[in-house]
This record gives C-alpha cells, structure tokens and sequence, in this order.
C-alpha cells in the first residue's frame, strides 16, 4: 500500500523518511546513503533493539509518539515500510 | 496429574528507579529512555538488607500449606537463572531446608535452562513424585510434595540486567508441588532448546532476536496442541517480566488480547528471574482472573548459555 493509499500526510511521511534516514546511517555508521527501498533487517542487519533506538530518536526528533506495539514485522521490511508504519501509527507527543 | 498446592511470593518493598542504575550498570542514556519508554521497565525491586536465604526463607514463610506437612517433602528443587549464586561452601539452599525442618529432603537446583529453569523444575518436581506414586492417589491427601524455590539477589552486572533487554529484580517464590492434586493442575509441558543462541559468544544475536517470539509463541501453541486446547480456551498468560514492547509483539503475533497477559509487575518489579510466573500468577490470584477451572498458560524464555522457550498450560 503506498503512503497516498494509506491516507498520510505525504509532506509529513516525507519527514519521518528523511529523519529516518538520517538517524539510519548515523547508527549503523554508514557513509553510504540510506534509501527508501533497502530492507532493514535483511540489508541494513538492524536488530530489534536498534530498532527501538531508531524509534526513540524519531519520537525525540519529530515530538512524536510511536504506537511500536502495533509494528508488524512482515509489513515493515523496507525503510519505506517503516516510515510508512510511524506516519500512520503516531501522535504528536 | 502434577499439581500446584500452594504458591507464595516475596516481593521486597523497596523500588528503585532505573535511572539510578544508570551509573553502576554503565547505561547511556538512550538506554535508559529505551528501558523505561519502550520496555516499560520504569523501576525494580531490591532489598538490600536481605540475603538470599533472607529472600527464599521470606517466600517459603507464606506457605502455609507447608506447616506441619514438612514429612510429606521429599524433594526441594531451587530454579535459578544464574549457575553460581554463592561462594563455596556457602550454600543457601541447604540452609533454607535445615531453617524450615526440610533436611531428610533431597535437595537440588536446577538451573542452565537460565530463567525458564522455574517451569522445567516444576516438570521435574512432578515427574519424580509420579514415579514416586506409581500405584496413584493414597486417597488420604498424604501423598508426597515437592518445594520448589526460586528468586535471587541481584549481585552482579550480569545478574542485574541483560543488556537493552530486561533488568533484573530481586523477589522469591516458593511453591508446594504435588503429585495428585486438585488446585493448579498441569495439563501440558512444552520447551524447545537453542544450544547456538548463546549469549557469551554473541555470534546468533541476530538470528536470536529474529526468532524469540516466533520460537516462543512456537512452544506455546505446542503445550495448547498437547493439553488439546486452543488459545481461545486461555483465560490469561502468566509471562515473564522481560519487558512490554515483547509481550505487546507476542500479542500480535499470537493474535491474543495484550490485557489478558499479566504484564502488572513489569514496570514496578521488573524481571524476577525464575520467580516471574509465581510472582504473575500471586498477582492473577490478587486480581481475581482466575476462577476454578480456568485454563492458564505460562511462559517463559530462558537466555544466556544457549536459549531455552518454556510453555506450561494449567488448570486452576
């Protein structure tokens, strides 16, 4: 399902992919860029727990809370997915 | 059928607040944040006066269905999550068993299953009365009992937290088992050992985070399949305190109401080692979530020296 399908805010799921990947490449200390399409598990090696740190930067970054107990792991493979997921299961916090 | 005869729990007054244990355990302060936002964990128990005879001979002083049937014990079995607790020749569990009149008992811990050991020490407290009892019920309400001990001090890094996981609190249980008894009758047994997610070596951390709730809700369904009942049949989830964001995944995973696990010790206690599942099940008591013939599931995993998921479906 695209982010437009879903209903998101675009200008705002924007944001949450542009601090993803930001924060993506500063923890897996990457100087190569992060893109929409990589899969975070498989390609990216994020662990569960590096997972949550990413959550926690995004929720401290765009005063944000993340409903993560909703995450579902087989829709959200790619840093795309997963923006997706926070645009649509967050609130201002 | 192996039976609960009575629970009892020791739960150590005093809270400490994660934050402070930021500096001895060496903790950033995305960890901390990460402990207490998405793992729910906000404070653990301790009680510093207290050794850990204190804390076993504190939950063992609630049993009241253990005075004046102390003849009847004949095994005591002490669940830990750690292999050594104590310098040699210091042992514990020996002077928990003089203190409470228990020395004709056999007694052992059990342990290397790390803290899922508490289930598999209630496995083997009710298979050794059985063979002890092959002829079945006395009819007399004689029959031999089994004390199973668990809880222990948090004394060391390594047994105050497992790292961006859980932290431990100290707390102990102490549960009378039974061979044929009516209260808390377990129907099914399930547990599945993963020798190569070993901890020390770190090599399948990965691997290991991938499939521990998939490799949990895996012994969970085969314990159901063997008591031949389905979740739906499940009236609450005894867990172990690990943290939220799991059990709040193991919920969607399972497809099984988060509010029927009893996560209430989690942010308060913290993870009790192998005294978690009595602690929740004190707590389901408590609460009134339990009625006769309800059916029960408990979980627990068991992570360190190789992993360990442990699942027990009972009846009350």
């Amino acid at each position: 399902m695209t982010a437009q399908e879903a209903g998101l805010d675009p200008e705002f799921r924007q944001r949450v992919v542009d601090t993803m990947t930001a924060v993506l490449a500063r923890l897996l200390d990457r100087t190569e860029p992060v893109t929409e399409d990589m899969r975070l598990m498989e390609e990216l090696d994020l662990s569960s727990t590096m997972g949550l740190e990413l959550m926690l930067e995004l929720e401290d970054q765009l005063e944000i809370l993340v409903d993560v107990e909703l995450m579902d792991p087989d829709q959200t493979k790619t840093v795309g997915d997963m923006a997706t997921f926070v645009a649509d299961h967050s609130r201002p916090g | 059928m192996t039976a609960l005869e009575a629970v009892s729990v020791y739960m150590p007054p005093l809270r400490i607040p994660i934050e402070s244990l930021a500096g001895p355990l060496g903790l950033t302060d995305t960890q901390v944040k990460l402990f207490r936002r998405f793992h729910g964990l906000r404070e653990v128990s301790r009680d510093p006066e207290a050794s850990l005879y204190d804390l076993l001979m504190k939950a063992a002083a609630g049993l009241d269905a253990l005075r004046g049937q102390e003849h009847r014990v004949r095994y005591v079995l002490y669940a830990r999550t750690m292999p050594v607790v104590a310098p040699y020749p210091v042992n514990p569990l020996h002077e928990v068993c003089h203190a409470l009149g228990l020395d004709h008992a056999l007694a052992f811990t059990v342990t290397h299953q790390s803290c899922a050991s508490g289930l598999l020490a209630i496995d083997i407290a009710g298979r050794l009365l059985a063979a002890d009892t092959a002829d079945g019920p006395d009819g007399q309400g004689s029959g031999p009992l089994a004390l199973v001990l668990a809880g222990e001090k948090a004394f060391t890094r390594e047994a105050q937290m497992f790292t961006d996981t859980t932290v431990f609190g100290e707390g102990a249980s102490a549960c009378l088992v039974s061979a044929f008894g009516a209260h808390d009758r377990l129907l099914a047994y399930a547990s599945n050992v993963r020798g190569e997610f070993d901890s020390a070596t770190g090599e399948n951390d990965a691997q290991m985070q991938r499939e521990y709730r998939p490799s949990l809700a895996e012994v969970m369904r085969q314990a159901l399949d063997e008591a031949g009942l389905t979740l739906d049949d499940i009236r609450v989830v005894l867990p172990h305190n690990v943290n939220l964001v799991t059990w709040q995944r193991m919920c969607r995973l399972l497809d099984f109401p988060v509010d029927r696990v009893v996560l209430d010790n989690v942010p308060t206690s913290g993870h009790v080692f192998c005294a978690d599942v009595f602690v929740n099940y004190q707590t389901a008591r408590e609460r009134g979530l339990l009625q006769p013939g309800d059916r029960y599931l408990a979980a627990a995993v068991g992570a360190g020296g190789g992993a360990t998921f442990a699942a027990m479906v009972f009846e009350h």
